[in-house]
């Protein structure tokens, strides 16, 4: 555990040193402030809102930049050791290569779940404090599942980090991830789907995944507005199959945990815990097979 | 009396070409190994096999009859030839990390860092380092912990003469302790007055390995590289005649 806890804490070290942890955290404060000063621009008003229209507003930038900022941060945990030749050193001190992985990886958490939470804990005071809002509860919910979507996509670029051969190379890889995650992902869905000729399917999951882009959320304030949050989203009945889908990427299962219960965007609880336990042991079990294979 | 540490029948492969071909020695406890070869010999490779650093193709090593595991390695001291720290740390951090790694407590790296003559520049960054003393601290965090093996690539590179005197009385009293000692080194001389052992690598084949004085016995030389420059001529004739025949 010693050796674990001297990776992780060289590792969160070296990046409050280098800025990359004060500068997320500004990065992410200032984000959040203007995303819930801003968020009713839509219907033509300014000012901050309750927790649960917050929500709303901050549901694009958490999930196009928690994984961002994971991948961001994973890419380089080990290939730049590697590059360095430090690597070699640290193996020959007579650390394994899964205390090596873990303990980048706990590293990791720590310097990225530092400034999230932080932006989370002021944005979540000020909202509290100046809308007079109680209902925490789905602010609470976005708050840990962003950092949860953040530790995924960190593990993403930890396993990104041990396939490549140079930064360069890991850092490309990375944003190909992210573009893949957050954009491509349900177009590739949908399109399976209507290859298979499923388009009740194909019409769900672009209903679901629709749901965070500009347009429906702006028809989300208005019904807000109206006191008529149901008419956001016609309900339509569900199948597993969509289910399903949302859970094979965690950006679609972020969404569907914070979209309004309006928006008919359930996941299985179950099937939620599963994905994630699924992706974290996945993509850490892949690196670490794939590090003890590595010559150096 | 059990062997320390065996070579047994080792064999690297990058793609088709053989780093290291069947390599097999052994080398008792209190040793000092001098593993001497050209560039590109192996030897580098050999060590990386010795610390897990690669993976043997075939054949294994053995530390007391067992395969080596991480926590034999806490009691391995390691230099690089090019030894690579975190040059924005300072002097202090980098050893305090990699003596942390090895279970070793804050003192014992004051000691070290002490007796390399770095302890007075222990908060300077590691980038403002001359090669020599950034040699001095590589060394330092290879002896933390007293370690029963130590493994050194090509030390002596790039040394003037009064820093090469004080790392070979290092070494020295390292050997003294009880310390087991692997040096490779091109430059002969610097390890000659140390060595008990001699081990020549060629073309990732092992050449000979005898002790220093049996070799000066068997080629009437008392030059050590004498020895090795008549082995390494005798290995390349060998392997003329094979390749004509």
């Amino acid at each position: 555990m010693k050796q674990i806890w001297a990776i992780a804490g060289k590792e969160f070290s070296d990046r409050l040193r280098s800025g990359w942890v004060i500068a997320c955290a500004l990065l992410w404060l200032g984000a959040i402030s203007l995303t819930s000063l801003f968020g009713l621009v839509q219907v033509g008003r300014i000012g901050l809102q309750g927790y649960d229209r917050t929500v709303v507003s901050l549901l694009n930038l958490v999930q196009y930049l928690v994984p961002l900022l994971g991948l961001l941060l994973g890419h380089d945990l080990l290939v730049s050791e590697r590059e360095e030749r430090t690597l070699a050193m640290i193996f020959a001190s007579g650390v394994t290569r899964a205390r090596t992985l873990i303990g980048k990886f706990v590293g990791g958490c720590f310097t990225l779940g530092f400034p999230l939470a932080l932006g989370f804990l002021i944005a979540g005071t000020v909202i509290g404090l100046s809308a007079k809002d109680k209902a925490i509860g789905s602010f609470l919910m976005l708050a840990i599942s962003g950092l949860v979507l953040g530790v995924i996509y960190l593990g993403v670029g930890l396993l990104i980090s041990t396939l490549c051969r140079t930064r360069v190379q890991a850092l490309v890889c990375a944003l190909l991830t992210w573009c893949v995650a957050v954009f491509a992902f349900d177009l590739i869905a949908m399109g399976v789907v209507v290859t298979v000729n499923s388009t009740h399917a194909e019409h769900e999951i672009e209903q679901a995944t629709e749901a965070t882009h500009t347009t429906p959320i702006a028809d989300m304030h208005k019904a807000f507005e109206n006191g008529d949050e149901n008419a956001a989203h016609a309900a339509i009945e569900r199948s597993q199959k969509v289910a399903a889908w949302l859970a094979l990427n965690p950006v679609d299962l972020f969404r569907a945990a914070n979209l309004p219960k309006s928006a008919n965007t359930d996941v299985p609880a179950w099937l939620e815990t599963f994905s994630i336990f699924a992706w974290l042991l996945g993509v850490l079990g892949f690196a670490f097979w794939k590090l003890r294979r590595i010559d150096l | 009396m059990n062997t320390f540490l065996e070579f047994k029948s080792v064999t690297k492969l990058f793609g088709r070409m053989a780093a290291l071909n069947r390599v097999g020695f052994s080398v008792e406890r209190g040793e000092i190994l001098a593993l001497l070869g050209p560039n590109g010999a192996g030897k580098s490779t050999l060590f990386g096999c010795l610390l897990g650093l690669l993976r043997p193709s075939d054949g294994k090593v053995l530390l007391r009859e067992n395969p080596i595991e991480a926590s034999d390695q806490l009691r391995f001291g390691y230099l690089p030839e090019r030894i690579a720290l975190y040059p924005q740390r300072s002097v202090w951090d980098n050893g305090a990390f990699f003596a942390r790694l090895k279970n070793c407590a804050p003192a014992e790296l004051e000691r070290q860092l002490k007796r390399v003559g770095l302890y007075g520049v222990a908060e300077r960054p590691v980038r403002q380092l001359s090669k020599g003393m950034l040699q001095r601290l590589g060394l330092a965090i290879a002896l933390c912990g007293q370690p029963e093996l130590l493994v050194l690539d090509e030390p002596f590179n790039g040394l003037d003469p009064a820093l090469l005197d004080s790392l070979q009385k290092i070494l020295r009293e390292e050997n003294e302790r009880g310390a087991t000692l692997l040096i490779s080194t091109h430059t002969i001389s610097a390890v000659e007055p140390l060595a008990t052992q001699v081990a020549i690598l060629l073309q990732g084949e092992l050449a000979v390995v005898n002790t220093l004085n049996d070799l000066r016995a068997a080629h009437g030389e008392n030059s050590l590289e004498a020895i090795y420059h008549r082995i390494a001529r005798q290995s390349r004739a060998a392997a003329r005649e094979e390749i004509e025949a």
